[in-house]
């Protein structure tokens, strides 16, 4: 579970995240508003490469914000970017095995974990070749495989389905929903793909310009005017 | 104890050399921001420049010596322009140190080829028809070149301020050093703006090139291709971004230099050499204070 | 919406065994470099005279700074214009504690080794928030003063003091050589075998979890922060590795040319050693030798065929540019900007 509270983010003149507070249950969760609403800002401020003006974060009673970045992965806390950030000189097992050895204390039975997270996202065949060779889709399952291996708490997913044929992203939506049962962590999925985030997603927060405009189960969230006013225009959301 | 009859004719030509600073640095800088390539090559361009000059005068009988001073300054603009032009586009894809390396490898060639058209060993040099001529001032001997120097630099910065002000091509520099892709997006013709910026380099270059020969009182091409070196600290100091900010540093870097010569302070006057390179250190470590985490060369939001 | 089911999605074979690192592959290579290795120590030097083994040498020391340049470059994404000033580092080292003990020589290249490392480790510590251009150019002018600094205090020749100098200079006052290394072949021989121990050294980084940190750092600070990487300790060990095998150099090249001058540490020098090291290629350690040779025998090769020595930089010049040209293209190809 995450919560947040009355968090502020400023760029300048720019409020890119005004006063928000919502908490997202364990389960998967969407996070999903119009372009510029604040989302990757919210992930940034989770993941420690933005500090926020104001606000608290907690995640299951533990405060993010008095973490340091790079000991928020070793928390358990991962997450994937809207431009995917698989290593491209490494192969497949090297970029899952570098996000395990560098989050998880000890050296035992790092071979099955890795090994278990490629199988998870579906890479089995190409788990020795390396990523710079691999097509968008398979970078995209390489980055949620680095960030399902291990024990992770939090998975932080920023358009995982961006740029991909339809038949691909019902592939990922089938993986993203073993995540919680599987992997023992919770979700959230930043996303354009509306059925991605229904087929998906239990619970969903909307933002719009910074602030938080709704949030609740997915098919109430969706079917609410003020949400449905903020995507006026947007047919994916009948 | 210091007086300043003892500090003064120090002054003088540190005001010099920070003027030759000034203008090295608007050269590098004006061509930084609207092309994106420093440009390693600026100091070997003027040296290939000077050394022409110099067979002019010396070893050819028809050639008079202004006409000999022009050619170091057409010889500096054609080679920058040469390199822009023709080499420069092919590193458009590559980030700020991939183009920097480029014009690195255009100053080892220049530098090569200096070497074997005019042998390093033979002791060479001419003096600018400015540098002959001197007059005393509070018993300091300033020549002319000294003074040339100074009202260049004042010109220069204050003419490049000018126009990028009040030109058309000024403003559309101004446009691509605040944002390449929307300048080209909105119609700023940017091959034809990136080549002016070349152009004056170059004539930066040679100009640069010639009071360089007249004030070390030698032509030393290995001191003059790494005089780039020293050059980009008042750029460092200005943030690779404001041009005035520049412009008084290199002063400033000239004088402190000069007066550490001029007065006997133990190792920092020892150490005087240095005076430039501690500057940019400090300043470059000073503006990294803050620490903004990149996700593929942009920062993030 | 889809209705597929989750177990049937997860396509492709499950997997249970993991290829040894030391695949067919690796297995080449390390043949390679064994025979690369063999011939230099037995064949080359029986095939030539003195002169040439003094010049391959040099080669061999200036192949461990260029493999230490090479790594920060290629594998960690860090740009160092400044390691000819921590190569003097380890020279300036090596020869003040030669003369004022009896330590064994190779107690002191470890020294060397050490006090280069954490001179390069905090000053990389400020250095190191910076990125690319920035960071090749703090470094360069810190380089830069550091050997302006050098060049007045000169290398120590015996003499009492911090600085170490006596005043007359004579042919007893260099630095000494191993007993096991005293003659040119020797030491020629002893260098070859500390080259090959400290490219194991950076090899052994690469393929284990450090090669793995700083991939992650090369290809983006958020994908490091990712794989939860702390930037700044792995930053720093790269920076101190690539420091100890610059100093360990240092140290080889006191003893080798016995009493150094500062006139071969001039700034310029880090500027050629970054040409000839991303013309001999930073993908791999190979690269390091490459760069090494071309620096070292190169201008001796041209001289030996009639051309003066300053060809080499138009060589070196000609090399750089050819080879960012090529890459320029092929990133072209890709459709990636840098």
């Amino acid at each position: 579970m995450i919560e947040v509270e009355d968090l502020t983010v400023r760029f300048g003149g720019v409020t890119s995240v005004n006063q928000v507070t919502l908490t997202f249950p364990a389960g998967a969760c969407g996070l999903i508003g119009p372009n510029g609403a604040g989302k990757t800002t919210l992930f940034n401020v989770l993941s420690g490469f933005v500090r926020p003006e104001t606000g608290r974060v907690s995640a299951f009673g533990d405060d993010l914000l008095a973490m340091p970045d790079y000991a928020r992965a070793r928390w358990g806390l991962r997450r994937t970017f809207q431009t995917e950030q698989a290593i491209e000189a490494l192969t497949v097992y090297d970029n899952v095995l570098a996000v395990y050895e560098h989050t998880t204390k000890g050296r035992a039975a790092r071979q099955a974990a890795v090994l278990d997270a490629i199988g998870l996202v579906g890479l089995g065949d190409v788990a020795f070749a390396r990523v710079g060779t691999l097509s968008p889709r398979q970078r995209r399952l390489v980055e949620v495989g680095r960030a399902v291996v291990g024990t992770p708490r939090v998975v932080l997913l920023d358009e995982p389905g961006a740029g991909l044929p339809e038949a691909e992203t019902e592939h990922l939506g089938a993986v993203i929903r073993t995540i919680p049962d599987q992997v023992g962590a919770m979700v959230v999925l930043v996303e354009h793909d509306m059925s991605l985030v229904k087929a998906c997603c239990e619970w969903t927060a909307v933002l719009d310009f910074g602030r938080l405009l709704a949030s609740g189960p997915t098919a109430e969230v969706l079917r609410d005017p003020e949400v449905l006013k903020a995507y006026l225009g947007q047919e994916e959301l009948q | 104890m210091l007086n300043t009859s003892q500090l003064f004719p120090f002054l003088i030509s540190g005001l010099a050399f920070g003027a030759v600073y000034a203008m090295s640095g608007t050269g590098l800088l004006v061509l930084y921001r609207t092309t994106g390539v420093l440009n390693f090559a600026f100091g070997a361009i003027g040296a290939m420049g000077a050394n022409i000059t110099w067979h002019l005068i010396e070893k050819t009988e028809w050639c008079p010596d202004w006409l000999a001073y022009v050619a170091c300054v057409v010889v500096s603009a054609a080679l920058t322009l040469l390199y822009g032009v023709v080499f420069a586009p092919r590193f458009a894809n590559r980030d700020p140190l991939g183009k920097m390396l480029g014009t690195l490898a255009f100053a080892l060639i220049l530098l090569g080829l200096m070497f074997n058209l005019w042998r390093s060993q033979d002791a060479r040099g001419f003096r600018l028809p400015t540098g002959t001529r001197r007059f005393e001032i509070f018993d300091a001997r300033v020549t002319w070149t000294q003074v040339v120097a100074v009202l260049f630099a004042l010109l220069v910065v204050g003419g490049v301020t000018i126009f990028l002000r009040a030109t058309k091509i000024g403003t559309a520099m101004r446009a691509i050093a605040n944002d390449r892709e929307i300048s080209s997006l909105l119609g700023v013709p940017v091959r034809r703006v990136e080549t002016a910026a070349w152009l004056g380099s170059g004539v930066l270059c040679g100009i640069v090139g010639l009071l360089l020969v007249d004030l070390f009182g030698s032509l030393d091409m290995v001191l003059m291709t790494w005089f780039v070196i020293p050059s980009l600290a008042p750029v460092l100091i200005g943030q690779m971004r404001y041009l005035w900010v520049t412009f008084f540093a290199a002063f400033v870097i000239g004088v402190v230099e000069a007066e550490l010569n001029a007065s006997n302070w133990g190792w920092p006057s020892q150490y005087r050499k240095t005076t430039a390179y501690v500057f940019a250190v400090g300043a470059l470590l000073w503006f990294a204070r803050k620490r903004t985490i990149m996700i593929s060369g942009r920062a993030t939001r | 919406m889809t209705t597929l089911d989750a177990h049937s999605a997860l396509a492709g074979e499950p997997v249970s065994t993991v290829p040894s690192r030391f695949g067919r592959r690796s297995i080449t290579q390390a043949a390679i470099a064994a025979a690369v290795f063999l011939i230099a120590m037995f064949v080359l030097p029986a095939l030539t005279s003195t002169f040439w083994v003094k010049n391959f040498t040099s080669a061999a020391i200036l192949s461990i700074v260029a493999g230490a340049t090479g790594l920060l470059y290629g594998r960690v994404g860090l740009v160092s214009l400044g390691q000819i000033a921590l190569y003097g580092v380890g020279t300036w080292v090596t020869m003040r504690l030669g003369f004022a003990t009896d330590w064994p020589y190779p107690v002191l290249v470890l020294i060397a080794g050490v006090i280069t490392a954490v001179i390069g480790v905090l000053l990389g510590l400020p250095a190191l928030r910076l990125q690319g251009l920035y960071l090749a150019l703090v470094t360069l002018m810190a380089a830069a003063a550091f050997l302006v600094i050098l060049a007045d205090t000169k290398f120590p020749t015996g003499g009492p003091g911090f600085k170490g100098l006596v005043v007359e200079v004579t042919n007893s006052d260099s630095m000494r050589r191993p007993d096991v290394a005293e003659t040119d072949f020797g030491f020629y021989r002893y260098v070859l075998v500390v080259a090959v121990i400290m490219f194991g050294l950076a090899l052994a980084h690469l393929v284990s979890k450090p090669g793995r940190a700083w991939a992650s750092i090369r290809h983006s600070e958020a994908a490091a922060l990712a794989t939860g990487v702390n930037t700044t300790t792995y930053k720093l060990w790269a920076w101190g590795l690539a420091s100890f095998m610059t100093g360990i150099a240092g140290g080889l090249l006191a003893a080798h040319v016995r009493s150094p001058s500062t006139f071969t540490f001039g700034v310029e020098q880090n500027i050629i050693l970054m040409a000839v090291v991303v013309m001999g290629g930073v993908a791999t350690l190979w690269g390091g030798v490459v760069a090494g040779l071309l620096v070292a025998v190169l201008p001796e090769l041209l001289q030996k065929w009639g051309f003066s020595s300053e060809w080499s930089l138009i060589l070196f010049g000609t090399g750089l540019f050819a080879n960012l040209l090529i890459t320029s293209w092929q990133l072209d190809k890709a459709g990636i900007k840098e």
